[in-house]
């Protein structure tokens, strides 16, 4: 069991330094914007970075302070009713993970949905909040169910809400700042007639360029941010629930799975899930929100 | 002139660095250890709402299970043992004990379809079911917090800190082999 206990804590390790790097990343992208858009417009880097730093963190303190709200009302969930033996269940094996990470017990919503998935959100381990569907409450065993809402929790364990409101947020500003370059340089047409030589030419346009490209690069970061957290929310609910074989089993469930109907709630939620509703993850892509399955299942096994 | 300022600087830097260090392990090791207390607390809360749970299971059961003497005698033995265990190794022998006695009783209810289908009892199942799987799940919190902490003090520099403030490794929570063929119970 030792040995086994430390192959997950390898996993664990791992993902966060694999996390760190992205978010490093996305960093520098976010400074090269703001810098770009500086150069651009106003020959100055710091002037820049006055105005679009307190856009970026305005942005992200709002999208931040309604996130609970939004991802409920998108997701259309409903407190979970102890009265119906299944839902009762559930709050006993949220309570159950609650204990084994020695975190606060979260609220438990149920959105009534055919197919098999759960989502956690919440903006501090002491006010979350985990939903699981109807489907998976119907179609998932104890053991299997286990390991989906372990795998929920991990995600307020390790924060993983507050990180991605905060690089979604950090994603919309350098997209929102692009934007504002792309029209005022439309209209205004920034850096003509000015009278420069053509050294500087040269540099606007690099800028321009990386203007453009920057919100694509921000959201491919953030994806490849989302699959890193979303391993090691794999690898500390296995090590929550010592048991790997329970999420495995899951995931394989919900691979196979045909739900009736379309998933319920916007699009804009779908990373919070365990498995993209919209989306049949089965291939390895940049824009995956998740790793693909069956990856996700091999790493499991292996632990 | 130059020189003299820089050098002070670093020190300055340096002896900043070297407090913050400090401060941190130190409360790192009084927290992680307030964190064992507590976990420690958790699993006493949940052995005692077990033991609450049985005499009402007790009554439900008496008048279907008349004949079970045995079953239920053992069920209220293991029970005492355990409200009048002293030491931590009398409270785990006699909570296996009341473990093993429930289980027992769970499997004799099987043949009293009467039983079965008495609502009280269907939920005191259900109850005692999930307190056996809060019972190891904050053990294995326990064990956790008692991990991270002797993990701090036995390694560098929180060994340092450790020796200083007198404090050594706790104990894990041993399971007895018995139990261990005894995986979480499902519903």
């Amino acid at each position: 069991m030792a040995e086994k206990r430390l192959m997950v804590e390898d996993h664990i390790r791992r993902n966060k330094r694999g996390t760190v790097l992205v978010c490093f990343l996305m960093g520098i992208l976010f400074l090269g914007v703001v810098f770009s858009f500086g150069y651009i417009y106003f020959r100055n880097i710091y002037i820049s970075l006055l105005i679009a730093l307190p856009i970026a963190v305005f942005y992200v303190v709002l999208t931040y302070s309604f996130s609970v709200q939004t991802v409920l009302s998108a997701a259309k969930a409903r407190p979970s009713n102890p009265n119906v033996r299944e839902e009762k269940l559930l709050i006993y094996k949220v309570e159950d993970m609650a204990l084994a990470s020695g975190l606060p017990k979260p609220k438990v919503y149920v959105q009534d949905s055919d197919n098999i998935n759960a989502f956690a959100t919440g903006k501090k381990p002491e006010n979350a909040v985990i939903c699981v569907t109807t489907g998976a409450l119907r179609k998932l065993k104890a053991d299997e169910l286990e390991g989906v809402i372990a795998h929920e929790m991990s995600h307020i364990q390790n924060r993983d809400i507050l990180i991605s409101t905060v690089t979604i947020g950090v994603v919309g500003a350098i997209a929102l700042i692009a934007e504002i370059l792309f029209y005022s340089m439309f209209w205004g047409g920034a850096g003509r007639g000015r009278g420069r030589n053509d050294g500087n030419a040269i540099i606007i346009i690099i800028a321009i360029i990386f203007v453009i490209l920057a919100p694509i690069f921000a959201r491919l970061t953030y994806l490849a941010i989302s699959r890193r957290r979303e391993y090691l929310a794999d690898s500390s609910g296995a090590y929550l629930s010592r048991n790997p074989e329970g999420l495995a089993k899951a995931l394989e469930k919900i691979k196979q799975d045909h739900p009736k109907g379309k998933p319920k709630g916007s699009k804009m939620v779908a990373p919070l899930y365990i498995a993209n509703p919209f989306k049949r993850q089965t291939i390895k892509s940049m824009w995956s929100t998740h790793p693909p399955i069956d990856e996700r299942i091999r790493r499991l096994r292996s632990m | 002139m130059d020189l003299l300022l820089i050098l002070g600087l670093v020190i300055l830097v340096i002896i900043v660095l070297l407090v913050i260090i400090f401060f941190s392990y130190y409360n790192r090791i009084i927290r992680l250890e307030n964190r064992i207390d507590n976990s420690w607390a958790q699993i006493d809360v949940q052995l005692r709402r077990r033991a609450e749970l049985i005499p009402n299971l007790m009554e439900t059961v008496k008048g279907y299970m008349k004949h079970e003497k045995e079953v239920l005698e053992n069920v209220t033995k293991a029970r005492s043992a355990v409200m009048n265990a002293k030491t931590p190794q009398e409270n785990i022998e006699a909570d296996n004990m009341l473990t093993g006695a429930l289980k027992s009783l769970f499997a004799v209810a099987e043949n009293y379809p009467d039983l079965k289908a008495n609502q009280n009892f269907l939920n005191l199942q259900d109850e005692l079911t999930n307190t056996e799987n809060k019972i190891a799940y904050s053990r294995q919190h326990f064990n956790d917090t008692v991990l991270r902490f002797n993990n701090t003090i036995e390694t560098f520099p929180g060994v340092i800190f450790a020796r200083w403030m007198n404090k050594s490794e706790r104990e894990m929570l041993q399971i007895p082999a018995e139990s261990r063929e005894v995986p979480k119970v499902q519903f």
